[in-house]
C-alpha cells in the first residue's frame, strides 16, 4: 500500500483507541446504523487500518486494494424504501393520490409499491454486489468516513482539503449517476446508511466553509429519496447550500424541491393565517425563481436532444409551482439574466395557457381562478392570439371587478386586425354576447349575428337539405311496423287530432326551423293555421317564427298577417313569433321593440303573456335598458299574478348572469309581496327562476339574495334559493354545492294524500296546452313540497355541466339518486341527465334513457322520453330515432304520444343542422342565455302535465351554423402530453361545410391556409397560408 | 309485465290449491316492483351488451394527463370528493330503510319460488322480456316464462340457464361461463423462486421489468416519454437457461393476475376449442386486469405456417392466428401483457414475433463466467461442501454449462454423497456429477470420444 506523503500519512499523534469515529460507542450513538451489528463491526475491522491510507485521489486505489484482499463482504444494507422514495411525486401533496378512489390505478400502484418493497428487502439481503458495485460502495463509504473524520473530528483536526476532496468525490458519484427507469440510482442507494451520518456532519460542522455548502447540497440530493415524508428536509438542505444551478443535480430534484417548496407554502400560509402575520416567503421566493427558469430552460436545453419527457413535464411542473406558490404572473416575466427573451413565447405558450386554463376548472379558490386566467389572457394577447384571449375573457366575464368584460373586449378587438376581428366577432355571436362594437359596423352585424340567417341557409343548400319536410317524414311510421311489436299492439291509445295536429305544428316548426319554408305554415292559404284550435292556433302561429328564425325581415312580413287577426290566439301567436324570429339577432330596426310594447296593453291576457315571453326570447342576453323599462311596470304593477311572473323570467333572461340590481331589486320585491296563495301557482316558480337566471354564473354573488329567499316562509322560497345557488354555480363544477343538493336530494318526505286530485288535473290539463285559464286552485302540496329535491337533481346537472370529470361522476350519482330517491327525484334525473348531455347522444347514456322511458312512473317516464329527444336534439341520432319511433307505437297513453313525438321533432331539429349545447368553443364556454332557455324549459318539463305543451317555445335553439372546416374528428385529451400530440383521432376528411358533433374536434387537413381562429367551430375565416407570411 | 305465469305456465301444474298460487302471484309482483324501482327493465333488442352494461355507471372516468402533475392532482382529487358525496348518500338513504333485511326476506322468498332441485337447461331463443324456449340437455324444448327476478341483461341465447323442476320456468342463469381450463390457468399461489433465486441475467431481468412489470405500476412514465408500453416480450434462449424461472420470478413478484399457460394446453380434441380457449384465455385477463398473460413453449402452437392437408395442423394453425389477433387484433386490449417463453425462436411464425405484437425479445445465453460462478453459489450456498471443493475449477471450465446443468451437477454431486453416506460433499463429488450430467447432455457420447 502506498502511503501518501501528503498532509496527514498515518498519524501516530491520533488517538487510537478510537480507529473510527462512526465505531465510537458514546451514548445517544445516533449516526450507526441499527441494523449492522455484528457484521459491520467485522467489516470495520477491516475499515479500520484502512483508513489511513487516506490520500487526496487514493480512495480508487485503496478501494482496489482493498478488494484483493479477497474479503467477501456480504454488506448488510437494506433500502426497503427506495423505490417508492424515488418515484415518489414531488410533494406530499401531489403524491396523496387518493386511496379512497377506487381507480385501479391507483389500487395497482399502492399494491405494487408495498409488494416491492418487501421484495426489495428480502432481494437486497441476500443478493450480493457485483464487483463494480462494491467498489462504488467502498469508496462512497471511504469518503463519507473521511468526511467525518475531516469535520467532526473531536480535536479540530479537520482539514479542509481532505473533506472537500471527499465531499468532491460524493458529490461526483451522486451527479454521474444515471438513474435507470426500473431502480434507484446506486450512489443514493449505497449512501442512504449514511445519511444520518452526514447530516450529524452537517450540523456540526464548520458553518461558513465552502464544504459546507456543498455538503448541505449533497444532502438535499440525498434527502430526495431519504428523508421522512414531510419533513421538507431537501428543501431544509437546499436553503442552507448554494441556490444556484439546480439542474445539474438533475430533473428528479428539481422536481422533488418544487414539490417541496410547495407544500413549505402552504404549510406557512396555513399557520400564518393563525396570526395573521405577513408571511414571509422571501427566501421560497429566491428559490422559485430559480426552479422555473430552470424548468425552462431544462425545456429549451433538451429540445434538440429530444428528451420529451423533460421537455413536456417541465412547462406543467413550472405552472404547478406557480400555483402552489401563488406567483403566476411570474408566468409572464422574462429570463432572470436575459432581459427580452420571455419565458412563456412562442413555442411554448399554447401548452402553458391550455395548462392553465384546464387547472382552472378545478381552482376552488375564485381569487386563485382569477389570477389564473388573467395569467392565461394576457399570454394569448401578449402572443397576438386574440380569439383564444377572446374566449378566456369571456370565460372571466364580470367576475373581475377592475376591468370588465366590455373594456377588455375592447382592448382586444382595437388590438387586432379586421380578419381576426370578424373571427372574434363570430365567437361572440355564438356566446350571444351584447357586447358591440362601434367602430366597425361589419364586425357589429356579424356579433349581431346578423348574417346567421345566410349562412345556415347556405349550410342548408351545401348540404342539401333545403327542401322542406313534413313530419310525417320524421315519424317514418312505416317503418315501425310489426317488426318490433309482438306484444299486442291493439290497445295503441286513440289520438285525438287536435293534440295529433299540434305535436305535427311542434315537429313541423323544429324540423324546418330557419329554413324559411316548409310545407304546413309558410304556404298560403293559412289551412293548417285553422286546423288547429284555440292554443293550437296560438302555436301555429308560433310556430312561424320558429321556421323564419333569424331571418327578421322576411320574417317580419310573414308574421305581419297575423298580427292583424281578429283571433287573440292568433295574435298572440304572432308575438311570440316576433320574439322567436329575433331572437339572438341585433337587428338595426330592433322590431320587437318597435312591434311588441303595444300588446303589452292588449285587453287579452294570452296576447299579453305573449308579448312579455317575446320580449324575453328576443333580447335574451342583451341587457337592454330599454326592454327593462317596458318590462317593469309589468312586473311591479300588474295586477295579474301570472303576467309578473313572466315578467320576471323574460327580464331574468334578458339580464341573465348580470346581478343587475335594479332588475334584482325588482324581482325581490314582487317575491315578497305576493301572497301566499298567488305563489301557489304553478307560473310563480318563473318569478323565482327569473330571479335565478340574473345571477347565472356569479358564484357568491348569490349569497345576499338567499339570505333573502329564506325570509320567505313559503315552500317556493327554498324552491327558489336551492335553483339560485345552482344556478350562482353553474358550470364550475363546485363539490360542495353538489354535496348541499345531493343533502336535499337526500330527504325523504312522507307522500301527501292530494296524488290522487294531481291525476285528474293531469288529464286536464293533457289535454290542451297550457290553459292558462285552468284553474290551478288545487292544493298542490306533493309538487312543491318536493318540487325543490327536483330543482337540486337538475342543479347537480348544472354545476357539473361544463367540467368533465364531475359530469361523468354526476351520472353515477345520479344512478344512486333514482334507485333511492323520492318520486320527485327520479322523475328528474332524466332531464338531468338530458342536459348534462345535451345534444350529445352518447351510447351508454342513450341506453340509460331509454331504459327510463319504460319506467313504471308515468312521469319518470314522460320527462325520459323528453330527455331523448334533448340528448339527440339536432343530431338525427339514428339509434335514438329508432328508439323514438318504438316508443310511438307502444305509447301507453295520449300524453305520451305527444312527447314522443316532441322528442321526434328535437331530434330532427334543422335536419340535424342545429344543436341546442349551450356548451361551444370546445366546450369550453358556456353561452349564458342557451342555458338560461334550456333551464327554463327543463322546469317547464318538471311540471311537465301543466306547462309543457306550450313552453317548448321557450327553447331558443342556439344552431351550429356553417363551419369551413376540412376535418372532423373524435377529440382527445391534449393537455399534459408529450410531444406533439394529435388533436384528434379517427379522424375523417370532409370539405367543408361538415357537422361536428358536441364531442368532435376538427383540424384544418392541408396547410395551405391558416385558421384565424384556434377553436375551429361555427364559422372560421381562412387566410391562404402564402399571404400569412 | 307483471303476467309472469301465463297461461301455459298455470296450466302444468294443477297440483297446486289456488290460495298459494295467489299469495305466489302477489309476491311476484312485489319483486317486480322492487326490481323496477332499483333498475328500469331493458325493453329494447335482444341483443344485449355482455356483462359491462351500460358503461357509463360504475366506471370511474379516466384522468388526464397520466403524468404527476398538479392538473391530475386536481381531477383525482376531484372524483374522490364525488365518491365521498356518493358513499355519504348511499350511508345515509341505507340509514333511512335498511335494506338488509329486506333483502333477506326478499331472498328467501325467491329461493322458495325457484324450488329445487333445479333442472339446467340452454336458453335457444328469448320471445320477448318474460318468455323463452328453452332446451333441457334431454328431451323437447319448452317455451316457458322468464321469472322476473332472473337478471334480463345476462340472459342471452345459447347461455346456461336454471330451470324449475316442475314448470320449466327459468329461475336463474348460470352466470359463469368461463371456460373452466381458463380458470385452472390462473395462478393463485405465487411460486416461491423470486428474482433473488436468478443468477445474472441482470439485463434480462431488467428489460422484462420494464416491459411487463414498469407499464402496469408506472403508467404515466411511459406516458411522459411518449411512447406506448411493449405489449408482450419473448423469452428465447437454449434450454435450461432460466426463462420459466424468470417468469415465476415475474408471478413472484407482481401483484397483477397472473395467467400461466403451456402452449400444448391449447391443442384440443375438438375443431374451434383451440381458438375459443384463446379467446376466453385473453377476455379473462382482461376481465381481471392488469394481468400477466405467461404462455410457455410457445412454439408448440406458433410454428411457421405451411401448406398442410392434415387437420391438425391447421387445427393449430387457427389456434395461432387466433392468438395473433389478440395480441394485437381490432380489440385494443388494456392492461394485459404477455409472456412467451421458447427455445426454438427461429421456427416460429414471423407474424408472432413481429414488432407491435412482441415487442421485445430477450434472449438468454449460456452463462458466462461471472454468472456461472453466482448460480454455483446459489445452489451451493445451502449443500454443507467438503474443505477440499474448488467450485472456481468448474466455473472456468469451457464447458457449456446452462443453469440447469450447474443445478444437476450440484444435485448429482449431493445424491453421490449420499450414496456414501458422507455428511460433505466433496470435490470428487461434483467431478463424476459433472461427467454424468455432461454425459446425459452430449445424448450417450462421452466426453473425449472424439479426442
Amino acid at each position: 500500500m502506498r502511503l501518501s506523503g501528503t498532509t496527514r500519512g498515518v498519524s501516530p499523534s491520533r488517538p487510537t483507541p478510537e480507529p473510527a469515529p462512526k465505531h465510537r460507542i458514546v451514548p445517544g450513538d445516533f449516526h450507526r446504523a441499527p441494523t449492522g451489528s455484528v457484521e459491520e463491526f467485522r467489516d470495520r475491522k477491516w475499515a479500520a487500518p484502512a483508513h489511513r491510507v487516506l490520500e487526496n485521489e487514493g480512495v480508487q486505489a485503496h478501494c482496489a486494494a482493498r478488494r484483493s484482499d479477497g474479503v467477501t463482504r456480504k454488506p448488510d444494507r437494506r433500502c426497503p424504501h427506495w423505490r417508492w422514495f424515488w418515484r415518489r411525486p414531488n410533494s406530499t401533496a401531489r403524491a396523496s393520490s387518493p386511496r379512497g378512489c377506487r381507480g385501479v390505478q391507483a389500487a395497482m400502484e399502492a399494491q405494487t409499491n408495498a409488494k416491492t418493497e418487501e421484495i426489495e428487502e428480502k432481494k437486497d439481503d441476500d443478493k450480493d454486489l457485483s464487483p463494480e458495485d462494491q467498489m462504488l460502495l467502498e469508496g462512497l463509504e471511504l469518503a463519507v468516513e473521511r468526511l467525518q473524520d475531516a469535520l467532526c473530528s473531536v480535536f479540530h483536526l479537520s482539514d479542509p482539503t481532505i473533506a472537500s476532496a471527499a465531499l468532491k468525490h460524493l458529490v461526483k458519484e451522486v451527479r454521474s449517476a444515471t438513474s435507470s427507469m426500473t431502480s434507484v440510482p446506486k450512489p443514493l442507494k449505497f449512501l442512504r446508511p449514511h445519511y444520518e451520518t452526514l447530516k450529524h456532519c452537517h450540523s456540526t460542522g464548520d458553518k461558513t466553509s465552502s464544504t459546507h455548502k456543498l455538503l448541505a447540497d449533497l444532502l438535499a440530493v440525498l434527502a430526495m429519496t431519504m428523508s421522512k415524508r414531510g419533513s421538507r428536509e431537501i428543501l431544509l438542505f437546499k436553503k442552507q447550500g448554494s441556490m444556484q444551478d439546480l439542474g445539474s443535480w438533475g430533473h428528479e430534484f428539481v422536481r422533488s424541491l418544487a414539490g417541496e417548496i410547495g407544500a413549505e407554502y402552504s404549510a406557512r400560509h396555513l399557520a400564518d393565517k393563525v396570526g395573521n402575520a405577513e408571511i414571509d416567503t422571501h427566501d421560497l421566493a429566491a428559490l422559485v425563481d430559480e426552479i422555473v427558469p430552470q424548468c425552462h430552460s431544462a425545456m429549451v436545453l433538451f429540445t434538440e436532444i429530444v428528451l420529451f419527457h423533460l421537455r413536456h413535464n417541465a412547462y406543467a411542473e413550472a405552472v404547478d409551482l406557480l400555483i402552489e406558490t401563488q406567483r403566476l404572473p411570474k408566468l409572464l416575466d422574462d429570463y432572470p439574466l436575459e432581459p427580452g427573451k420571455a419565458l412563456v413565447d412562442q413555442s411554448n405558450f399554447q401548452r402553458v395557457c391550455l395548462y392553465l386554463l384546464r387547472c382552472g376548472t378545478f381552482m376552488a379558490d375564485p381569487d386563485d381562478l382569477k389570477e389564473l386566467r388573467q395569467c392565461a389572457f394576457c399570454l394569448y394577447e401578449r402572443q397576438g392570439e386574440f380569439s383564444a384571449a377572446l374566449g378566456v375573457a369571456l370565460q372571466m366575464g364580470d367576475s373581475d371587478e377592475n376591468t370588465p368584460f366590455s373594456a377588455r373586449c375592447q382592448i382586444l378587438f382595437d388590438a387586432a386586425d379586421n380578419l381576426t376581428r370578424k373571427q372574434m366577432g363570430f365567437l361572440l355571436a355564438r356566446h350571444r354576447s351584447n357586447f358591440e362594437f362601434a367602430d366597425d359596423y361589419d364586425v357589429d352585424a356579424i356579433i349581431g349575428n346578423n348574417r346567421l340567417h345566410g349562412y345556415y341557409v347556405d349550410l342548408g343548400r351545401d348540404l342539401d337539405v333545403l327542401d322542406p319536410k313534413t313530419p310525417e317524414d320524421i315519424y317514418k311510421s312505416h317503418l315501425g311496423d310489426s317488426a318490433f311489436s309482438r306484444g299486442p299492439s291493439t290497445s295503441a291509445p286513440h289520438v285525438d287530432s287536435a293534440r295529433a295536429n299540434l305535436a305535427s305544428t311542434f315537429v313541423n316548426a323544429f324540423v324546418n326551423a330557419g329554413f324559411g319554408n316548409d310545407l304546413l305554415m309558410t304556404p298560403e292559404g293559412n289551412a293548417w293555421l285553422y286546423k288547429n284550435k284555440e292554443h293550437g292556433m296560438l302555436s301555429a302561429a308560433a310556430s312561424l317564427g320558429m321556421i323564419m328564425m333569424w331571418n327578421v325581415e322576411e320574417g317580419l312580413t310573414m308574421i305581419d298577417k297575423f298580427l292583424y287577426s281578429s283571433e287573440d290566439n292568433v295574435k298572440a301567436g304572432a308575438c311570440l313569433a316576433i320574439g322567436i324570429v329575433s331572437s339572438s339577432v341585433r337587428h338595426e330596426s330592433d322590431p320587437p321593440i318597435a312591434l311588441l310594447p303595444e300588446h303589452l296593453e292588449s285587453p287579452s291576457a294570452t296576447i299579453r303573456r305573449a308579448a312579455i315571453v317575446a320580449l324575453g326570447l328576443a333580447y335574451a342576453g342583451a341587457a337592454r335598458e330599454d326592454v327593462l323599462e317596458t318590462l317593469a311596470p309589468v312586473l311591479s304593477g300588474s295586477e295579474i299574478f301570472v303576467e309578473a311572473a313572466f315578467a320576471a323570467l323574460s327580464l331574468g333572461q334578458i339580464y341573465i348572469g348580470t346581478c343587475d340590481s335594479e332588475v334584482v331589486s325588482l324581482v325581490i320585491q314582487k317575491f315578497m309581496e305576493t301572497p301566499d296563495a298567488n305563489l301557489d301557482a304553478p307560473e310563480a316558480k318563473f318569478l323565482g327562476l327569473g330571479l335565478s337566471l340574473l345571477f347565472f354564473g356569479r358564484g357568491e354573488k348569490g349569497d345576499a339574495m338567499l339570505e333573502a329567499l329564506k325570509t320567505i316562509s313559503h315552500s317556493l322560497g327554498t324552491y327558489a334559493s336551492v335553483m339560485l345557488e345552482t344556478c350562482a354555480y353553474a358550470g364550475t363544477g363546485n363539490v360542495l354545492k353538489i354535496q348541499k343538493m345531493l343533502h336535499i336530494c337526500a330527504e325523504h318526505h312522507s307522500e301527501s294524500p292530494s296524488v290522487t286530485s294531481e291525476v285528474s288535473l293531469n288529464h286536464r290539463a293533457n289535454s290542451s296546452m297550457r290553459t292558462p285559464d285552468a284553474s290551478h286552485t288545487l292544493p298542490k302540496t306533493r309538487d312543491l313540497a318536493g318540487a325543490h329535491q327536483s330543482v337540486a337533481v337538475i342543479g347537480i346537472a348544472l354545476v357539473t355541466a361544463g367540467e368533465e370529470v364531475g359530469a361523468e361522476m354526476a351520472l353515477r350519482t345520479f344512478d344512486h339518486l333514482l334507485h333511492y330517491g323520492e318520486p320527485t327525484v327520479r322523475c328528474a334525473v332524466p332531464l338531468a341527465l338530458a342536459l348534462l348531455r345535451i345534444s350529445c347522444p352518447d351510447y351508454g347514456i342513450v341506453d340509460q334513457m331509454s331504459r327510463l322511458t319504460h319506467d313504471a312512473d308515468t312521469q319518470v317516464s314522460l320527462c325520459a322520453i323528453l330527455g331523448l329527444g334533448l340528448l339527440g336534439a339536432g343530431t338525427n341520432n339514428s339509434r335514438i330515432a329508432g328508439l323514438l319511433r318504438q316508443l310511438a307505437e307502444h305509447a301507453r297513453e295520449p300524453s305520451m304520444l305527444f312527447v314522443v313525438r316532441l322528442a321526434q321533432g328535437l331530434l330532427h331539429m334543422g335536419k340535424g343542422l342545429l344543436t341546442i349545447s349551450p356548451f361551444h368553443a370546445d366546450r369550453t364556454l358556456i353561452s349564458k342565455s342557451a342555458m338560461g332557455a334550456i333551464l327554463i324549459f327543463l322546469h317547464c318539463c318538471l311540471d311537465m302535465k301543466r306547462t309543457i305543451l306550450d313552453k317548448t317555445h321557450y327553447l331558443m335553439p342556439v344552431s351550429s351554423v356553417p363551419s369551413r372546416l376540412s376535418d372532423d374528428a373524435k377529440a382527445v385529451e391534449t393537455v399534459g402530453q408529450a410531444g406533439r400530440p394529435k388533436t384528434i383521432t379517427g379522424f375523417q376528411t370532409h370539405t367543408t361545410p361538415v357537422l361536428i358533433g358536441v364531442n368532435d374536434r376538427a383540424e384544418l387537413a392541408s396547410e395551405e391556409h391558416l385558421a384565424k381562429s384556434n377553436i375551429l367551430e361555427g364559422i372560421v375565416i381562412l387566410v391562404p397560408s402564402e399571404e400569412e407570411k | 309485465m307483471g303476467q309472469a305465469q301465463g297461461g301455459q305456465g298455470g296450466g302444468q301444474r294443477p297440483e297446486r290449491d289456488p290460495e298459494k298460487e295467489k299469495a305466489e302471484k302477489e309476491r311476484r309482483k312485489k319483486a317486480y316492483e322492487a326490481r323496477a324501482r332499483s333498475r328500469p327493465p331493458l325493453h329494447t333488442g335482444r341483443r344485449r351488451k355482455r356483462n359491462k352494461g351500460t358503461g357509463t355507471s360504475g366506471r370511474l372516468p379516466k384522468v388526464y394527463p397520466t403524468s404527476k402533475c398538479k392538473l391530475r392532482l386536481l381531477k383525482l382529487e376531484r372524483i374522490k370528493d364525488y365518491l365521498l358525496m356518493e358513499q355519504e348518500f348511499i350511508q345515509n338513504q341505507e340509514v333511512f330503510k335498511s335494506h338488509e333485511e329486506k333483502d333477506k326476506e326478499e331472498r328467501e322468498k325467491m329461493e322458495e319460488l325457484r324450488g329445487s332441485p333445479l333442472a339446467v337447461g340452454s336458453l335457444e331463443e328469448m320471445i320477448d322480456d318474460t318468455h323463452a324456449i328453452v332446451s333441457s340437455s334431454v328431451g323437447p324444448e319448452y317455451y316457458v316464462s322468464v321469472l322476473s327476478f332472473v337478471n334480463q341483461d345476462l340472459l342471452e341465447p345459447g347461455c346456461a340457464v336454471l330451470l324449475h323442476n316442475k314448470v320449466m320456468s327459468v329461475v336463474g342463469i348460470l352466470s359463469d361461463d368461463t371456460d373452466p381450463m381458463v380458470s385452472v390457468m390462473k395462478v393463485d399461489k405465487a411460486p416461491l423462486e423470486s428474482y433473488a433465486d436468478i443468477g445474472g441475467l441482470e439485463t434480462q431481468i431488467q428489460e422484462i421489468k420494464e416491459a411487463v412489470e414498469l407499464p402496469l405500476a408506472h403508467p404515466e412514465l411511459y406516458e411522459e416519454v411518449g411512447i406506448k408500453p411493449p405489449k408482450g416480450v419473448i423469452l428465447y434462449g437454449v434450454p435450461g437457461t432460466g426463462k420459466t424461472l424468470l417468469a415465476k420470478a415475474v408471478a413472484n413478484q407482481t401483484s397483477a393476475t397472473f395467467l400461466r399457460v403451456v402452449g400444448s394446453e391449447l391443442i384440443q380434441k375438438y375443431l374451434g376449442d383451440g381458438p375459443k380457449l384463446v379467446r376466453e384465455l385473453f377476455r379473462v385477463a382482461d376481465d381481471h386486469s392488469p394481468t400477466i398473460v405467461f404462455i410457455d413453449e410457445i412454439d408448440a402452437v406458433g410454428s411457421k405456417r405451411y401448406d398442410s392437408q392434415s387437420g391438425g395442423t391447421r387445427e393449430i394453425q387457427r389456434t395461432m392466428l387466433e392468438l395473433l389477433n389478440q395480441l394485437d387484433g381490432f380489440d385494443e386490449r388494456g392492461d394485459v401483457k404477455v409472456i412467451m417463453a421458447t427455445n426454438k425462436i427461429e421456427s416460429l411464425d414471423p407474424a408472432l414475433i413481429r414488432p407491435g405484437r412482441i415487442d421485445r425479445k430477450i434472449e438468454f445465453p449460456l452463462p458466462d463466467i461471472k454468472t456461472k460462478r453466482h448460480i454455483f453459489g446459489i445452489h451451493t450456498g445451502r449443500m454443507s461442501l467438503g474443505d477440499d471443493v474448488d467450485l472456481e475449477a468448474f466455473v472456468m471450465a469451457k464447458d457449456e454449462l446452462s443453469g440447469a446443468d450447474i443445478k444437476a451437477v450440484c444435485t448429482e454431486a449431493g445424491l453421490l454423497a449420499l450414496r456414501e453416506r458422507r455428511m460433505k460433499v466433496t470435490q470428487d463429488d461434483f467431478v463424476k456429477a459433472k461427467e454424468k450430467a455432461l454425459y446425459q447432455k452430449k445424448g450417450n457420447i462421452p466426453e473425449g470420444l472424439y479426442i
